[in-house]
């Protein structure tokens, strides 16, 4: 780890004053100080802002809107997430430990960085840290890596179980940089990584996440996050499933969600599958042909062809958990 | 009875090795290869030296004075020393040692340093290299190859051959590492030329030795202690580089230096489990009497030495009888980080494929699991023709299939569905050798009343501390309070270490012989010392009887004795000088049951429960024994369903060396565990009636998993982990 300075912010403005190119702000710190011990990031200068006024989970009319600086576990139980939004708390209490989602912020959580084995090991060439230095995982592990999304330099998955949940139900993020307050729906605020992997958002220089806004759709309480993992709790998606669907008076979808995580290198929306699934009842036979459009144009690497079986059964299984409830 | 350091534990109060922070402590950071097989052409460290805080930087260019071990007698778990040359062995070879005043500073400068490599082909695939692969070592006393046929009988393919039922799989897993929560670590102090070592080791007397040899002094200038261990799994039975390279670093600066290995360094620096590959072929007649086995199995074996994983030894030899039997074990020699011993070394793996091939042979003959394996019970051990000084497998089975239901198992594989998860259940059978190892107890009868029981053996967590007190007490007659015992300090009475299950077996056995040397000392005081209110009595009038003297007309308590005599304390040394009779065979015995769910769209694994009977002579502490097989069980879950080293062939790095990726069980994969001691005390063994039970609950659960899983879903994974990508159909 890089000697660094230590400052502390209790505004915005005095965050950006602070901000420059080689400076890291700090929120919970589980994955800046992470990649600091490893080497991966180096910066001169962490300004720490848990201090800024960027709390609290409340509703402002059309939307449900949570402070970048409110942390994974108090979100995961807040009554308004948990009633209006289940698969959001499920996705929260999903990701990490205990102990880490009582420190990780939602603005961190949505900025993680990949877990990919190269990009953490500063010994290996990796395109997403060290630009035009080639992608070790193409032909090394690659297991845990991304089907959907690749074709440029980079492999890795999008971390985040939330930024999944978040973008099935349309939230946008909120950003306050040098030119004021800007607003973006999520799914646009990532980019696939393309020739240009290490800018993996639409994040201006200094620029901070202030806050998650989530629309108000009352049909969002039947919904579900569904995680495959390799244990039982404590490691990242083999492949996520968030969904939710909207049920006629019949038991047919009116209208459904699906976004996908551990699978692509961005949380990723499934805009067909959604529409397939339109006039489907939660029967497998019925969301089966739907959700097998999910891996449409997938490119599968050496040792996660395996995905690509997994991700249609995942959101199937997450789509009839939520038939509970329904006359047949 | 509760750990008597329990309560040290839970409030932080226990020192570890890497607690200790002497006057003056400077901090290093190790450097480690990035290439796996070559030489280092050159290391440029002038920024490094540079940096804040830095006082040396040593590598090979400017080493540190260390010395091999010709005698092969020190316990160094590798056959080169670091720091000599320039050959890169492995990736993740300890190349240099950077010191500075904070931890900080040196793993800043650390990543300063640059190291150029000439580096040569990699072999790091041990599919590859089976054809060239080479006869194993002899391990604990086992052969690589063991051949016994029947009269007539020319070739073990001929018995195969000639069975009415044959079954014959390979079987597979990874690379496994200890992952012990405390990370390994070295506080060396010195004192003039006399050296203070703090750090976790199973063998504090090992550790000492290891160190002295590579420094070049005496072992007598070598103090470790080590009261306290955060698990070692047998990762912490050897000396590893690290050790050496601090006490020498320590030496040089005239300062005491503190190594912490991070995470990624224990993968590499410490041995690990070797990966790997098997095949079993076993032959049975129609009523399922074994006829025939065949047992090969393949190790990978590090160019840097080590210990590599012995499958088709003990459990292979010695379970069921056969009238021919072939087993082998070779090693694949390739550019990979050291193997050592694991818990359950060879047993571990062995019981796996062998265990899992009983359940393919009993499927085949329409048996009952149980039913085949008491078709094939052994009387006597196979290997040696002597009757074991207990045996009660058979009735771990019985008792072991009423606790867990075992005759709801589902008849046909894949048939039974709860929700979206199909059930299925599954059992194995365990065993292990009762070992023990020479180890000596002194024990001081002191003034006040209280005992010391003093010993250099070790404690990672499974229970010494309180074992010591409790037989202490039991063999002195005294209450448990009185009892001060002394443990992971290499300056105690001798022992070799624990390792091998045979901790409790070996120290309290010394208990008991120190406890009848103590009080023959304390006769002989009472009937000599001139203010003794026994003087002149005939030694053999003086009895010892629950802390007290007991002769004709009067009964003195040892404390008050010592008080009167105006004597501190009496004391005697007792050795277990290890080894076993040779008129029985000695081993634990167990059964597991499981019952396994798999979820029917996405594959997950996962444990509903589990039942272990164990058969391992006399429980003294039910209560730690139990935590111990549960630790073992959860060691074996990992073993069936999460754990692996994924190494990359052409590299030889893994590449999940960490515990975010390397991933040992949480505690949402550990079901209840029905844990039940059948306790019929084995005299033969010791005299106390206990074997060991360290690495029992190891063994065998990884095949009782995947017979569940088979029997859930019909699909027979023999590669392990079993995971998600195994089991979508």
């Amino acid at each position: 780890m890089r000697q660094f300075t230590y400052t502390t912010a209790d505004d915005l403005a005095g965050a950006l004053g602070q901000a420059g190119a080689d400076t890291a702000y700090l929120a919970g710190g589980t994955t800046l100080v992470d990649l600091m011990k490893l080497g991966v990031l180096a910066p001169g200068r962490v300004v720490d802002i848990n201090a800024l006024p960027l709390r609290g989970c409340a509703s402002d009319g059309s939307a449900l809107v949570i402070g970048a600086l409110e942390r994974m576990s108090e979100v995961a139980r807040h009554p308004a997430v948990r009633a209006g939004y289940p698969l959001v708390s499920q996705a929260l209490l999903a990701g990490a430990s205990p102990q880490l989602r009582n420190m990780a912020t939602i603005g961190g959580n949505l900025l993680q960085r990949p877990r990919c084995g190269y990009y953490r090991d500063i010994s290996t060439a990796c395109n997403r840290r060290t630009p035009d230095t080639g992608c070790s995982a193409g032909g090394g592990e690659n297991r845990n890596h991304a089907i959907l999304g690749t074709g440029g330099r980079c492999v890795a998955t999008h971390p985040s179980d939330l930024a999944v949940a978040l973008v099935a139900v349309d939230a946008t993020i909120r950003l306050y940089g040098r030119d004021g307050a800007r607003e973006m729906p999520l799914a646009d605020f990532y980019r696939l990584p393309g020739d240009t992997p290490d800018i993996e958002t639409e994040l201006r220089p200094g620029e901070l996440v202030t806050a998650v806004a989530l629309p108000k759709l009352p049909w969002v309480r039947r919904s579900t996050y569904v995680k495959v993992q390799d244990r039982a709790a404590h490691t990242f998606a083999l492949a996520s499933a968030a969904v939710a669907v909207e049920l006629g008076r019949t038991g047919a979808i009116r209208q459904a969600r699906v976004a996908v995580g551990g699978v692509a290198t961005t949380p990723w929306r499934l805009p067909a599958v959604e529409e397939a699934l339109r006039g489907c009842r939660l029967i497998r036979e019925e969301v089966e042909p739907a959700a097998a459009l999910a891996v449409a144009g997938a490119r599968p690497l050496r040792h996660n062809g395996f995905k690509v079986t997994l991700l249609p059964r995942t959101i199937v299984r997450a789509l009839l958990s939520l038939a509970e409830g329904v006359e047949p | 009875m509760n750990r008597v350091d329990g309560r040290q534990k839970v409030t932080g109060a226990a020192e570890y090795g890497a607690d200790h922070d002497p006057d003056r402590l400077a901090h290093g950071y190790l450097l480690l290869s990035t290439i796996a097989h070559g030489t280092i052409s050159a290391m440029d460290t002038a920024s490094a030296r540079r940096a804040d805080g830095v006082l040396a930087v040593y590598t090979p260019f400017e080493p540190l004075t260390l010395h091999p071990d010709p005698s092969g007698l020190s316990m160094t778990g590798q056959n080169w020393v670091p720091l000599a040359d320039t050959q890169v062995r492995y990736r993740g070879q300890v190349i240099g040692l950077v010191v500075a005043e904070t931890f900080e500073q040196a793993r800043a400068a650390a990543i300063r340093v640059a190291t150029r490599y000439d580096a040569l082909p990699v072999a790091a695939s041990l599919e590859a290299g089976i054809p060239g692969a080479t006869a194993a070592p002899p391990l604990f006393g086992e052969a690589a190859v063991l051949d016994r046929l029947a009269d007539g009988v020319a070739s073990i393919d001929d018995a195969l051959a000639g069975s009415d039922v044959t079954v014959s799989a390979g079987y597979s897993q990874p690379i496994k590492h200890h992952a012990a929560l405390e990370p390994h670590s070295t506080v060396a102090a010195w004192s003039g030329d006399r050296l203070t070592v703090h750090g976790g080791t199973q063998s504090p007397t090992g550790h000492a030795q290891s160190i002295a040899t590579s420094l070049g002094v005496d072992v007598s200038a070598v103090h470790v202690i080590s009261p306290h261990i955060g698990g070692g799994f047998g990762g912490k039975a050897m000396t590893w580089a690290y050790a050496a390279v601090t006490a020498a670093a320590a030496r040089d600066l005239g300062r005491p230096v503190k190594t912490v290995l991070t995470r990624e360094q224990t993968f590499t620096i410490v041995g690990h489990r070797s990966a790997v590959r098997q095949t079993v072929a076993l032959g049975a007649s129609r009523d399922g009497t074994l006829t025939a086995m065949r047992h090969v199995g393949h190790a990978g074996m590090s160019t840097s030495g080590g210990i590599p994983e012995f499958s088709a030894g003990l459990f292979t030899r010695v379970l069921y009888p056969t009238p021919n039997l072939h087993a082998e074990q070779l090693v694949v020699t390739m550019d990979v980080p050291p193997c050592t011993i694991m818990r359950a070394p060879g047993e571990e793996s062995g019981s796996f494929a062998v265990e899992c091939a009983l359940d393919e042979l009993a499927e085949k003959l329409g048996m009952d699991p149980i039913d085949l394996r008491s078709r094939n019970y052994a009387t006597v051990n196979p290997a040696s023709q002597l009757p074991w000084s207990g045996k009660h497998l058979d009735e771990c089975y019985r008792v072991g299939a009423a606790r867990f239901g075992w005759s709801r198992r589902p008849r046909r594989p894949g048939t039974v569905h709860r929700g979206e998860w199909s059930v299925g259940m599954g059992m194995a059978s365990t065993l292990l050798g009762a070992n023990r190892f020479p180890a000596q107890v002194r024990i001081r009868l002191r003034a006040d009343g209280a005992a010391d029981v003093d010993c250099a053996t070790a404690d990672l967590g499974t229970g010494m501390w309180t074992m010591m007190t409790m037989t202490g007490a039991e063999t002195l007659g005294i209450p448990v309070r009185r009892i001060r015992p002394r443990l992971g300090d290499s300056t105690l009475p001798f022992s070799l270490g624990v390792f091998g299950s045979s901790g409790t077996a070996s120290v309290t056995s010394a208990v008991v012989t120190a406890a009848g040397a103590v009080t023959t000392a304390l006769i002989e005081h009472a009937v000599t010392h001139e203010r003794s209110p026994l003087r002149g009595l005939d030694p053999a009038e003086v009895t010892y009887r629950e802390g007290a003297l007991v002769y004709d007309g009067g009964r003195i308590g040892f404390g008050e004795l010592l008080t009167v005599t105006g004597t501190d304390g009496v004391e005697a040394t007792g050795a277990d000088q290890g080894g076993d009779p040779a008129t029985h065979a000695f081993h634990s015995f167990g059964a597991h049951f499981c019952e396994v769910r798999v979820n029917r769209f996405t594959g997950e694994p996962r444990l509903t429960r589990i039942t272990t009977v164990v058969d391992a002579g006399r429980i003294i502490n039910p209560k730690t024994a139990r935590s111990q097989v549960i630790g073992g069980v959860t060691m074996g879950i990992g073993h069936a369903l999460t754990e692996g080293a994924r190494l990359e062939a052409r590299s030889g790095r893994i590449a999940n060396a960490n515990l975010a990726d390397y991933l040992i069980p949480v505690n949402a994969d550990v079901p209840p565990v029905d844990v039940h001691f059948l306790q019929y005390p084995d005299t033969v063994f010791h005299p106390l009636g206990a074997r060991g039970i360290g690495e029992v609950g190891t063994v065998g659960i990884a095949a009782a998993i995947a017979n569940a899983v088979y029997n859930a879903t019909g699909i027979r994974v023999r590669d392990l982990p079993i995971t998600v990508d195994k089991l979508l159909g």
